[in-house]
């Protein structure tokens, strides 16, 4: 049926109803601006109770012993649980999966049991009739703790003398892995020249401006489980809640209402959101926990947390020969769940060296256990340091070589002509555009001006830089993420589409909404694909109850998977609709059309809207023959087949002027190009990709989870743990490549991941560019003025 | 001296009477807006350093997280729930072209400085714009969009004419 | 996080504030609140009760005469920033203020709550003491004035006796010629500084007659560097010396945003600063 004439050309912007490509304001916005939002702390039940846990003040201990009466006898106090209640309604889990190796993460529990592991791991729950009493109540909490030693140090957890975090492992390894292509020590041999450098990059973390929230409401009469929470995948946690508090699956219903904000950080089965739950079923009434921002910092996952070798061997015209890395992180006591903690890992050794063309390609990542908060996917997942690596690499060999950078990524990147190929790790490739994007970035930044600004700018003692770099991005996941491992993660999507009585159109969708435009783009697709005016169309999503069966929002899969789901049950819809009107204004399906809510003939004449049409099948369905297929509901699913994910590209550049007596780096200017593909709503890409890039130079300049040397977290709150704010933050130019997926009609792909995956490697070498006439390089991520000043000898 | 935990105080919030209502001494002005149904005034942080929870009392942003509720006694708070000026509304509309939100967390927060910004009456460059907001934390968007939509609406207020 | 209980007292004057705060140690003065919420709301302090001056209206009077400008402890950062006299007497008070926090939390914080707060980090304690202004306490004794340099004692630690009340500020103007000088080095701004330095010099003829240097961020309280003072007054900035000649002045001390090596650093830097912009 795609080739129906009916179905409208993609991104033809004249005619009727063309929404796709166009920057629809989105209809929510206004809504969330108003302070209309619904988020889960805005949730207020009948004899709703309130959660406060007691935390480990401990990296690593022993509890000895736990006393809950005094806690229990404060007024307002429901009830005090430790895990020999919980453990009675709620079973453990273990963050493994099956399909990248032999992973080794021990059992946890809801709550700690015998030993604390992190600092902020939930020992304790009050439950009182409000969150200060709670509090009040969690000071009372007595818990006498033997401390042990804690494993903090990623880079000594290996070591005989290490202290090892589980009895039943005998050393602190999670997880390894090596890539090994071709035959890079020959090749090394081989080269002209070779290159080395060690980067590291700090632990940080989400920081959604909304905590993570959950309220849970148990309802015995029905046996069924609601629960509202600002996540990410709401069909995920219904498995996961269902399994392990021995529910009905069916009885269980997860709705997500407006997110404020989730970056991978919402994603996760989180031991206190669990806990909240079978605290509901003890107490049979509705409870709720609202993490405060002392909480999040200590118990939301933290990600990144690497230290990377590379190696680059090239020729004397500068042809990649080799390439080489040596990862290492640390994740924590436990492999989150059920994602598990090695995926960001994987994507290093995965996407490392991603858009050159690279013969041959050596990896190793290494993962291990730490007493530090668990660590788990987190925007843009292994991406910046993948980048950051790689074009470190390609800066330094192309400086070595005294070659244009431009000039020496234009002949190793991998020809645009040459797809289907594969990344140098061997992860399938298509639909990718380096050349049209460098080349366009190029353009955008006028290289040759900032030649000559940098040149003046030296004269008079000021050290400006600026970086081209290039990147592949992973979007649109397939079974072979998650769901091939066993988790249960839909890589499916889908979306159900009605006309309803009032010539109203109604979306269902699996996807789920947190800030994106999830709703706006659902909106532009059906009214774009069925001819109709953009404001009769509905949204309903982040409801289990509601919606299809779905992953949810993440890995940048909203559009491309969601999206395409609604426009293959849009043509359904419309089939369907040009059926009945063919049978009621007497006419050829070919010869009629949906425009502007109503039926045409495209050779002019009668018409018929969608409400009348509407209303004839729902009230007087009489009045058509019988046998007609009078249904005016359509739903598809879609998931990526035939490739693992569904890659973007884009090239980034900054410009960046390093003060050398404070270290401080000013942004002056960044430049993105991004491919996605099909842009739906191009404003909505854009804003993508800049809020991906604030996040990215988080990263890169201010953002680090700091312990003291006894596992404490000592920046742990808003004022101390630094994120961009408006002032330092450049303007961010962005301008697109377009090259369809060809794994949809759509040609839809992600764009989330871009920004906050390029932005640190781009701001790394711009800096470092900067400080050339220096003689001296920087290395650790987030790029402190104080390392800058220690790598300028000055302190 | 009162030994109390309790106190019972009335305000006026956007334009409404709200008398005599107990409340604890400790609760801050951001939890009483909640509770009393002010949903659109957002904790992000309870120590001051987000911006979520700024509102209006006697016309000031203020961050509700850092006031008490007694504190408010007798005075006159603007929520953004009553943030409707005409020049408010431009603020609005141009904020929804910008998307001058994802998630809209940070919104209302947001809308408050950007209140004072207006309430200035004169002209920003974007460096400015970008130093007022810089008490506002946003996630989602990296700024850019909102400081469009604000220069937009100093455009359209006609500021400072 | 949700504040601990405490009961809350408005007080009606003065008088009344020192009345009830003389009889309870645990109670504690609540002016814009600006610092303390936060620390209620982590649970980091617990006292019995919160004093409230917020009503008391003498203490909102910014006065100005010809050799002094007295301001009200109540004073918000705001309305002293858009105070016109203050402006034009002591301007370089609104371009300090200007790097205090942001708008908001400008509107609510006062100026004797920051000043009576004593946070190393803070701006305005350094300028108190820069120019040795009069900080006027009100006990149950009557009034008493400490002059800046000898208000700070320690970390968070004043001359303010438990049963006192900061009530004003005097800061002195038309000082001779004398130019003022401030600076801060943050990674963001209305961040704490890493570093930061208020300073003056007086000049006879261009020749430095008195030069003075006042660290904020950089060790327990204001800390002063009266040798490189004397340094500066004999010789050219020279940032080695410098840096050396304020490691024995000061004990920098290294906190979450940068280690005392950067202060130091940071420090050196400044005077450079104000040196060229002064001279």
């Amino acid at each position: 049926m795609d080739d129906l004439n009916q179905n409208p050309k993609l991104g033809a912007a004249d005619r009727p109803n063309s929404y796709i490509g166009r920057s629809v304001p989105r209809e929510r916005a206004k809504k969330l601006l108003e302070g209309k939002g619904k988020y889960v702390d805005d949730i207020l039940l009948p004899r709703m109770a309130h959660l406060s846990y007691v935390r480990s003040p401990f990296a690593h201990a022993k509890i000895k012993s736990i006393n809950i009466e005094n806690a229990k006898k404060y007024p307002g106090v429901l009830n005090v649980f430790t895990i020999d209640d919980i453990e009675k309604v709620c079973t453990p889990w273990q963050g493994v999966l099956g399909h990248l190796g032999e992973m080794r993460s021990p059992t946890q529990y809801p709550l700690a049991k015998d030993i604390v592991r992190w600092q902020g791991e939930p020992v304790a729950v009050v439950v009182a009739n409000k969150r200060a009493v709670a509090e009040d109540a969690s000071e009372l909490v007595e818990i006498d703790y033997e401390d042990l030693d804690a494993q903090l140090d990623m880079e000594t957890a290996m070591d005989k003398s290490t202290k090892v975090i589980h009895d039943d492992l005998e050393n602190n390894l999670f997880w390894t892995r090596t890539v090994n292509q071709g035959n890079v020590s020959e090749a090394f041999k081989q080269s002209h020249i070779v290159e080395e450098v060690t980067l590291d990059f700090a632990r940080h973390t989400g920081v959604t401006l909304e905590t993570r929230a959950i309220v849970a409401d148990w309802d015995s009469s029905e046996e069924k489980m609601t629960v509202y929470h600002n996540g990410q995948a709401p069909h995920m946690m219904q498995s996961i809640i269902a399994k392990h508090l021995n529910l009905s699956e069916g009885l269980v219903r997860i709705i997500s209402c407006d997110v404020g904000g989730s970056f991978g950080i919402k994603v996760h089965v989180y031991p206190d959101e669990m806990v909240t739950v079978a605290v509901s079923k003890l107490l049979k009434r509705p409870v709720k926990f609202v993490a405060d921002r002392l909480e999040s910092y200590s118990t939301d996952i933290h990600s990144r947390c690497h230290k990377i070798l590379g190696k680059i061997g090239v020729d004397d015209k500068g042809k990649i020969l080799a390439f080489e890395i040596d990862d290492l992180s640390g994740i924590g006591p436990f492999s989150v769940y059920p994602r598990t903690s090695a995926i960001e890992t994987n994507q290093v050794l995965n996407l490392s060296a991603a858009s050159y063309v690279v013969p041959n390609y050596k990896a190793k990542g290494t993962v291990v256990f730490q007493n530090k908060t668990p660590m788990c996917q987190y925007r843009a997942v292994g991406h910046p340091i993948a980048v950051a690596i790689t074009e470190a690499l390609v800066d330094k060999a192309a400086n070595a070589l005294d070659m244009d950078r431009y000039e020496f990524r234009k002949i190793n990147l991998i020809p645009d002509n040459s797809y289907p190929t594969k990344t140098p790790s061997g992860v399938p490739l298509e639909d990718l555009s380096h050349e049209a994007c460098i080349e366009k970035l190029k353009k955008m930044m006028n290289i040759s001006e900032l030649e000559k600004y940098k040149k003046e700018s030296l004269a008079n003692g000021k050290y400006k830089g600026f970086s081209i770099i290039n990147m592949v991005e992973v979007t649109n996941p397939s079974p072979a993420f998650y769901g091939v491992g066993g988790a249960p993660i839909s890589s499916q999507d889908g979306a159900s589409i009605r006309l309803e009585g009032s010539g109203a159109v109604h979306i269902s969708t699996s996807i789920t909404e947190q800030g994106q435009g999830t709703e706006a783009v659902m909106q532009q697709i059906a009214a774009d694909q069925l001819g109709v005016k953009i404001d009769t169309v509905r949204v309903t999503h982040g409801d289990t109850d509601a919606t299809p069966y779905g992953g949810g929002t993440w890995a940048s899969r909203g559009a491309g998977i969601g999206g395409e789901a609604v426009l293959k049950a849009s043509r359904k819809l419309k089939e369907n609709i040009l059926n009945i009107a063919a049978v009621i204004m007497q006419s050829e399906v070919n010869n009629l059309d949906v425009q502007n809510d109503q039926v045409i003939r495209k050779d002019g004449g009668e018409v018929i809207s969608l409400k009348d049409l509407a209303q004839i099948v729902y009230y007087r369905g009489h009045e058509l023959p019988p046998g007609t297929n009078a249904e005016l509901i359509a739903t598809a699913s879609f998931s990526i087949e035939g490739i693992p994910f569904v890659f973007t590209n884009s090239a980034m550049g900054c410009l960046v002027d390093v003060d050398v007596d404070t270290g401080l780096t000013k942004i002056e200017k960044f430049w993105a190009v991004e491919d996605c593909g099909t842009q739906i709503n191009p404003k909505l890409v854009e804003e993508q990709i800049r809020g991906g890039v604030v996040q990215g130079i988080g990263g890169a300049l201010y953002e680090e989870c700091i312990y003291d040397e006894m596992g404490n977290l000592t920046n742990g709150n808003m004022a101390d743990y630094l994120v961009p704010m408006a002032y330092e933050m450049p303007d961010i130019i962005v301008d697109h490549v377009t090259t369809n997926s060809g794994r949809s009609i759509l040609g839809a792909k992600g764009a989330g991941e871009a920004g906050t995956g390029g932005a640190p490697g781009a701001i790394m070498n711009a800096i470092n560019d900067a400080l050339i006439p220096l003689n001296t390089q920087v290395t650790s991520q987030p790029i402190t003025p104080e390392k800058v000043l220690k790598a300028l000898g000055k302190i | 001296m009162s030994n109390l935990n309790k106190t019972t105080i009335s305000m006026i919030i956007n334009n409404e009477n709200y008398d005599d209502i107990t409340v604890e001494t400790r609760q801050h002005l951001g939890d009483f807006l909640r509770d009393l149904g002010f949903k659109g005034t957002h904790l992000g942080c309870e120590q001051g350093a987000c911006g979520a929870c700024n509102v209006l009392v006697d016309g000031e942003s203020v961050r509700s997280c850092l006031m008490l509720a007694v504190q408010a006694n007798g005075k006159k708070i603007t929520t953004v729930e009553g943030l409707n000026s005409s020049e408010m509304e431009i603020v609005k509309d141009c904020f929804v072209k910008n998307n001058a939100m994802q998630c809209g967390f940070c919104s209302s927060g947001m809308l408050m400085t950007t209140y004072e910004i207006v309430k200035s009456n004169r002209k920003y460059s974007r460096e400015e714009i970008r130093e007022m907001i810089s008490g506002n934390y946003c996630r989602c968007t990296g700024y850019q969009a909102i400081v469009d939509a604000v220069e937009d609406s100093l455009n359209k207020i006609n500021v400072g004419v | 996080m949700k504040s601990p209980a405490f009961s809350y007292y408005q007080a009606k004057d003065l008088a009344d504030a020192i009345n009830v705060k003389k009889t309870d140690d645990d109670a504690v003065i609540l002016a814009g609140g600006q610092s303390l919420l936060p620390t209620l709301n982590m649970r980091l302090s617990n006292p019995s009760v919160l004093i409230d001056i917020g009503n008391i209206s003498e203490l909102k009077e910014i006065k100005v005469d010809d050799s002094n400008l007295i301001m009200g402890a109540m004073c918000s950062h705001s309305q002293i920033m858009n105070n016109k006299e203050v402006n034009e007497k002591l301007p370089i008070l609104n371009k300090i203020l200007s790097q205090v926090a942001h708008p908001a939390v400008r509107n609510k914080g006062t100026h004797g709550g920051s000043i009576a707060y004593g946070d190393p980090a803070a701006e305005l304690p350094a300028f108190a003491v820069l120019v040795n202004a009069e900080i006027i306490l009100s006990g149950s004794d009557g009034e008493r004035i400490v002059s800046a340099k000898e208000f700070y004692k320690g970390l968070f630690e004043t001359a303010i006796n438990s049963d006192e009340i900061l009530t004003s500020v005097k800061y002195p103007i038309n000082r001779n010629g004398m130019k003022l000088f401030f600076d801060e080095v943050t990674r963001r701004h209305g961040d704490y500084a890493m570093a930061g330095l208020v300073g003056s010099i007086k000049q006879n003829n261009k020749i430095n007659e008195e030069i003075n240097l006042v660290f904020f961020g950089t060790g327990d309280r204001p800390n002063e560097a009266p040798k490189t003072c004397e340094y500066l007054l004999k010789n050219e900035y020279n940032y080695s010396d410098i840096k050396n000649t304020l490691k024995n002045d000061i004990d920098f001390a290294s906190d979450i945003s940068s280690s005392s090596d950067m202060k130091a650093h940071l420090s050196a830097i400044l005077v450079g600063r104000m040196m060229k912009e002064l001279n």
